[in-house]
């Protein structure tokens, strides 16, 4: 079309970065893929198969969804940006294994058609899919929830590491903690040492900044140590334990869902970090996902009021000017 | 316009249904379409006293003062949403403890106000009466319906019956499930109402183009 002429209009931007959602979501992908191994590895080929079923519902529910929007087949591969395979990963990793197959469908299908679909696509939901899918599930099935399986078979109710963190203090080896050896929880959750890989690979390739999920993680932390009457070797613990790494480096971080500016972001990751910390210990559960949605509400406010400076704008004395 | 009994079954249940056209009544609509009974027992309550309110706010419509009319209104349904209260409790007190707090409410249903004031108080008596029942026959099979699908989702029973066990999607059952439900039942009914409406024009025109040209015949 253009190439041919010598020049030719086009309004601003100019300069075009080579990465596509495409690019940014298929890395994402990738960099769960150590995670997926980890769960497999703990959990057995059921946990494959879990995940694998939330995902293939992901995809599903995105194409039905636009037949049924009288688009065509091609358009559905045209336009397959990679963001459904990430919510049903997500979503499939943020259960338990114990759940019943279902479970996982319907969380993506959830997830893809009411939380983004409905509301334009990508780049349009006004939550994350993947933490709607999850809490989806979590308040749908109650039956099977509270119930978590140990690698090895064993079904336990009530009391996780997080939990018996509130109750009794902790008692049990980092290192297993911090690698997912013998741990109850969820197919992705358990081993942190994969979810670490994966955010260093998504930071080296600058599509997420590194700092800010370590914010969250460390404000989660800190402020939890504080509520638990300033008990520093509770740190350690109630940051490795529960969902809150997978949650602060693979959902609190999509873009859709986090403020457009850098203070914003900022001040976004600092109260998510406050609310999930105060939520834990008032009620004692993990609640890294429930943070996360209500967080998600309030970015249209942050971003009413926190606004990026345009170039060359100069603050005058008389309350901002244009 | 005129008025045919035709006209108004259709405008109360379907071209303005109250809860799935008009949008009112959201209260009663979200917390109590748990259960399909439920929806039955209210719809039937509110039925009854729209006809009787619509009848008496008719039959007084020459006699009130315009500017007394919301408190002359809310006057006349409260007697009969008390009259409802206490038949509910003595013959049906299974019903009457689960619709709770919203039975009295119902005096401050705005289908019941918005009828009263902008049918009642414009027709007369028969008319006014024929419109509460229609509009009361389309609250009452939106909110069955709606009771239904979140019954049956909620918990795998309908009217009480189970239909299976080890199955339910609590989600519906809860009230963030009422809001989704409430939504894909406007979007499908504001489907089916544009079909129809689609389809009337389209006789309308028939028609038109029928006696034009039987006319042309006739010259």
């Amino acid at each position: 079309m253009a190439e041919n002429k010598l020049y030719f209009y086009s309004s601003s931007p100019h300069v075009k970065s080579k990465t596509s959602t495409r690019f940014i979501m298929g890395n994402v992908c990738i960099a769960l893929l150590p995670t997926l191994i980890a769960g497999t590895i703990f959990f057995g080929w059921m946990a494959l198969l879990f995940v694998a079923i939330s995902v293939a519902s992901a995809i599903l529910s995105e194409l039905v969804y636009l037949l049924i929007c009288k688009k065509t087949f091609k358009y559905f591969m045209d336009n397959f940006d990679f963001t459904s395979i990430v919510t049903g990963l997500l979503v499939g990793l943020s259960l338990g294994v114990n759940y019943p197959l279902y479970a996982g469908a319907f969380g993506s299908a959830f997830a893809i058609i009411v939380v983004k679909m409905l509301f334009g696509g990508t780049g349009k939901n006004i939550v994350n899919p993947a933490v709607a899918g999850r809490i989806f599930v979590f308040i749908s099935f109650q039956s099977i929830v509270g119930k978590w399986i140990v690698p090895g078979g064993e079904l336990i109710t009530g009391a996780t590491t997080l939990t018996n963190l509130f109750q009794n203090g902790f008692s049990g080896n980092l290192l297993d903690l911090f690698l997912g050896v013998g741990l109850e929880g969820c197919i992705g959750e358990t081993c942190k040492l994969a979810l670490i890989l994966g955010a260093i690979y998504l930071a080296i390739l600058k599509i997420i900044d590194i700092r800010l999920p370590l914010i969250y993680v460390a404000v989660t932390g800190l402020f939890q140590t504080c509520l638990m009457g300033f008990d520093f070797n509770l740190f350690l613990p109630s940051i490795l334990s529960g969902g809150l790494i997978l949650g602060a480096f693979f959902m609190a971080t999509d873009y859709v869902t986090t403020p457009n500016t850098k203070i914003g972001n900022y001040v976004y990751f600092v109260a998510l970090g406050l609310v999930t910390a105060g939520l834990r210990v008032a009620t004692g559960m993990e609640v890294v996902s429930f943070a996360i949605l209500l967080m998600n509400l309030f970015v249209p406010l942050i971003d009413k009021f926190i606004r990026p400076r345009p170039f060359g704008f100069k603050k005058t004395s008389k309350g901002g000017g244009k | 316009m005129k008025n045919s009994l035709k006209n108004v079954a259709v405008s109360g249940v379907i071209t303005s249904n109250p809860t799935l056209k008009l949008v009112l009544g959201t209260c009663p609509t979200l917390a109590l379409t748990t259960l399909a009974m439920n929806g039955i027992g209210m719809g039937l309550a509110v039925t009854f006293v729209l006809i009787f309110s619509n009848l008496l706010v008719s039959l007084l419509r020459k006699v009130i003062p315009n500017q007394v009319r919301i408190p002359a209104f809310v006057l006349i349904i409260a007697t009969f949403v008390t009259a409802v209260r206490i038949l509910l409790d003595k013959f049906l007190p299974v019903i009457y403890e689960s619709l709770g707090l919203y039975l009295p409410l119902i005096v401050v249903n705005c289908i019941i106000l918005a009828r009263a004031e902008s049918f009642a108080s414009k027709n007369s008596p028969l008319w006014a009466m024929a419109d509460g029942l229609f509009m009361g026959i389309g609250f009452t099979l939106a909110l069955t319906a709606m009771g239904a699908v979140r019954e049956l989702l909620g918990s795998g029973a309908i009217f009480g019956v189970k239909l299976w066990d080890n199955f339910s999607i609590a989600f519906f059952s809860s009230s963030a499930g009422a809001f989704f439900t409430y939504g894909v039942f406007i979007a499908l009914f504001s489907l089916l109402s544009s079909f129809i409406e689609k389809k009337q024009k389209d006789k309308q025109m028939q028609k038109l183009l029928d006696s034009t040209s039987t006319s042309e015949v006739k010259q």
